[in-house]
């Protein structure tokens, strides 16, 4: 695997772990302001 | 070499940064813009085509109290059904302008639909959940009469509402229905509060053996009854009688209209430990009811979209059911 390709790689998880972070962030956020739970139910 | 090397891999973590940063945005724009898809078709724009909107229609002498009435543009004009959509908003805010797409749903639906904004408590003017409720029983017939003059029989009602204005559509349902100008054919709700009991109310430090917690809930419950309750009297039997005029539940018998309600488990608004007295008085009075228990959500009912669709999907079921539109 070349340096480029490894950096494409990195990319992409560095891509998907922030988006998923964004999307509990704000169920996160809704929690706190009127409960709930951070995992079940809805996916993410 | 070695400093162009650096450079690249210093470059590369500020790309890295850049990405988290606009993919985070992205996941969090995602989370609260885009709908689930089945969602959808409870919001609704209204459009001439789904019919007419007459706004700020008044009731009554208070400022608040007006109301907007959505007639659909193919309704008949004899048999009509009116569903009454009550807001959210804890009592002190909110407007029937926040559930326009409801309205407008309903409106789809071939119903009249009337969204009714009632005073809002703050603490100069002392308004209460006890008033208030007053003020929608007050509304209805002046929705019902609008209606007639602009040409449409109302023969069946239905009345509904989130939140405070859940917990408005329960005693308009249970305890006003007898002198609805209408037969109230059925109830929906989502995470009204129908009881006053300290020891549910647990995210408002209510449930606690000390004075202190006595007093505070004398002191909550006192503002949404509109008269005093005193600390002492709030543990014992005489108690119930007190609240009785805002506690939903306690009005429920064989011949209250059916009812679909929704409640998050996770609820400290409406605290869930509520629930129980609402769903216990449904049961045991044999009330035709269908019951959504969202455990992952709260007040919001957020975390729970499949029970959600299923919640909407009963309301829909219990409207053709009880409140069939003719068109």
């Amino acid at each position: 695997m070349t340096l480029t390709q490894k950096r494409l790689l990195i990319l992409l998880a560095v891509m998907i772990i922030a988006f998923v972070s964004g999307r509990l962030a704000v169920r996160g956020f809704l929690n706190f302001l009127v409960g709930g739970t951070m995992f079940g139910g809805n996916f993410l | 070499m070695k400093t162009k090397k650096k450079r690249d891999r210093r470059m590369f973590f500020v790309i890295c940064i850049l990405t988290f940063l606009i993919s985070f945005g992205i996941g969090v724009i995602s989370k609260i813009a885009v709908k689930p898809s089945w969602a959808k078709k409870y919001s609704v724009s209204m459009t001439d085509k789904i019919g007419k909107v007459y706004k700020d229609i008044p009731y009554g002498d208070g400022k608040a109290n007006k109301f907007d009435l959505y007639i659909p543009a193919d309704a008949g004009k004899e048999n009509c059904g009116l569903v009454v959509y009550l807001h959210a908003g804890g009592f002190t805010q909110g407007d029937k302008a926040d559930d326009a797409d409801m309205l407008a749903w309903l409106c789809s639906k071939g119903y009249l639909a009337a969204g009714i904004n009632y005073t809002l408590r703050t603490d100069e003017n002392g308004k209460s959940v006890y008033s208030q409720s007053l003020e929608i029983k007050e509304a209805v017939p002046e929705v019902v009469k609008e209606a007639e003059r602009l040409g449409y029989h109302i023969n069946k009602m239905a009345v509904s509402g989130g939140s405070a204005g859940g917990t408005l559509a329960m005693l308009y349902a249970y305890r006003d229905a007898k002198d609805s100008p209408v037969p109230v054919k059925m109830m929906f709700e989502a995470v009204g509060p129908s009881s006053f009991y300290r020891s549910d109310w647990g995210s408002y430090g209510l449930d606690l053996d000390t004075d202190e917690s006595r007093k505070s809930a004398a002191a909550l419950f006192s503002v949404m009854l509109g008269s005093e309750i005193d600390a002492e009297l709030i543990d014992t039997e005489n108690y119930d009688e007190l609240i009785k005029p805002i506690s939903a539940f306690m009005w429920i018998d064989k011949n209250s209209v059916p009812s679909v309600i929704a409640y998050g488990a996770q609820d400290r608004v409406c605290p869930f430990k509520t629930v129980a007295h609402l769903v216990n008085a449904l049961k045991e009075n044999g009330v035709d009811y269908q019951y959504f228990e969202m455990p992952h959500s709260g007040h919001g009912l957020q975390n729970d979209n499949k029970l959600y669709e299923q919640y909407m999907n009963a309301v829909e079921t219990y409207l053709n059911k009880y409140m069939p539109a003719e068109k």
